[in-house]
């Protein structure tokens, strides 16, 4: 055939590669160290520049002992250094319990076999290793591949047969990953409806003030949230259509009628958000009446609802504070000082006289 | 829903110190005792016969099978429970 290199060291790995294919020596496995294929180059093109002849060198380890002695025989006649290594190698792969550790490390080698240090109780799973690669080099190629695409399809089985244990292992750690993602979404469903149904009306209206607040105060974070959870939900359900809560299950949302809750909780949140919007009106202590504005009769969209009345109680606010700069005199605020003062401290300040008669009042 | 025993569990939570071969998932009174017999009286010395074979599961489950004639279960079993042991420990 064509003219073949001397020293096929001198080429690269690649170049080797595209040599062994281009004359049908079968290649080791995929990572094989560049040792590997210059050895198969050698035994089997090198040769064949040598000897000139059409033998069916690749098909050196598939029929092993046939090809032997006429190989030999042909190699004792090369003069090279790197046949001759093989030459007193493959005899001995016949009989693999005859092999030194190293030797047997150096054939495992060459079926790209980084194995372990061979001692007394590796041996004998090496020499079955070598075995088995000597008998289905043909298969070598194909091997891998099926034991990389079974794994995938097995998908949690405990004890899997194939050497991709660690891929369902993985696998079984995504899973509980999965497991552990959906779990803390339906609890929080599960806990408040199970809150309301110890005690019906005391709870129920526990949980929706703890909507109510949640909402009023934290409308902001609400829709972080629900966006930050949209993110891991499409991590962990990368399949599931993008819904505008992010989940089709929404941990807010308790069932109503259900548990002996109202069909229409509405009743109670406008009473709730009454006494929230009062508490707001008298911390500040203007006397606007914002609840004209709360809204009667909004069943369905509940959070736009409370951003419609977290942006009602803002404007409020803001137009007291407008009203208090701008039209209120000094002496306004003097008299509502005098007013706060007589009605609020001399209380306090009476409670305090009566708790102890001796000390003067304490007047501000 | 886990697949892995109780033993498994116990075996992996904790370093494994002086635990008898037996502690290993997989491994029972009977396979216990052949592994003793070799010469793998505690869990330790399979583990080093596990770290030798470089945790390649293929060679490990062939030697298991070979020293104590495991099923293929039982391999596994053991297999995955000193490879998690390493992963958390090692």
């Amino acid at each position: 055939m064509a003219q073949f290199h001397e020293d096929p060291a001198l080429l690269t790995k690649e170049k080797l590669k595209s040599e062994l294919l281009a004359n049908n020596v079968p290649l080791p496995s995929a990572d094989s160290k560049k040792d590997v294929y210059v050895q198969l180059y050698l035994k089997n093109l090198t040769v064949l520049n040598k000897k000139n002849t059409s033998a069916p060198a690749p098909d050196t380890f598939s029929s092993d002992e046939e090809m032997t002695a006429p190989l030999l025989s042909g190699r004792s006649r090369s003069g090279k250094k790197a046949t001759r290594k093989t030459d007193r190698v493959r005899p001995v792969e016949n009989d693999i319990s005859g092999l030194t550790d190293e030797e047997l490390k150096g054939q495992l080698m060459k079926y790209g076999v980084l194995s372990g240090p061979i001692v007394a109780s590796t041996r004998k799973v090496y020499e079955k290793k070598l075995q088995q690669l000597l008998e289905q080099p043909p298969l070598e190629s194909s091997l891998p591949e099926p034991e990389t695409t079974i794994p995938e399809a097995l998908t949690i089985k405990a004890g899997g047969n194939q050497n991709g244990n660690t891929h369902s292992a993985e696998e079984q750690y995504s899973d509980k990953e999965e497991e552990v993602g959906p779990v803390p979404e339906p609890v929080p469903v599960v806990s408040k409806p199970v809150r309301s149904r110890g005690k019906t009306p005391v709870t129920v209206r526990t949980s929706s003030r703890q909507r109510t607040k949640q909402q009023v105060e934290e409308t902001a974070t609400d829709t972080e949230e629900t966006v930050d959870g949209g993110d891991i939900l499409k991590e962990i359900f990368p399949n599931e259509p993008a819904t505008p809560t992010g989940i089709t299950v929404t941990c807010r949302k308790p069932i109503r009628g259900a548990a002996g809750r109202p069909v229409k909780p509405l009743s109670l949140w406008s009473e709730e958000s009454l006494q929230q919007q009062n508490t707001y009106t008298v911390t500040k202590s203007s006397v606007t009446d914002v609840r004209s504005a709360t809204p009667a009769a909004r069943p369905r969209p509940r959070r736009w609802f409370a951003f419609w009345l977290k942006l009602l109680v803002f404007i409020a606010l803001a137009a007291s504070l407008y009203y208090a700069f701008q039209y209120v005199t000094t002496d306004q605020i003097n008299a509502c000082q005098l007013y706060v003062q007589d009605n609020v401290i001399t209380p306090i300040a009476n409670y305090i006289r009566w708790e102890t008669p001796a000390e003067g009042g304490d007047d501000k | 829903m886990s697949s892995t025993s109780q033993k498994h569990k116990d075996f992996v939570a904790e370093p494994m110190g002086e635990k008898s071969v037996m502690a290993l998932a997989g491994i029972g009174e009977v396979l216990g005792r052949r592994l003793e017999e070799k010469g793998f009286d505690k869990a330790y010395v399979v583990l080093g016969q596990f770290l030798v074979l470089k945790k390649d599961e293929e060679l490990f489950r062939e030697w298991l099978k070979d020293t104590c004639g495991a099923n293929t279960k039982q391999q596994g079993d053991c297999y995955s429970c000193l490879r998690e042991w390493c992963d958390s420990f090692l």
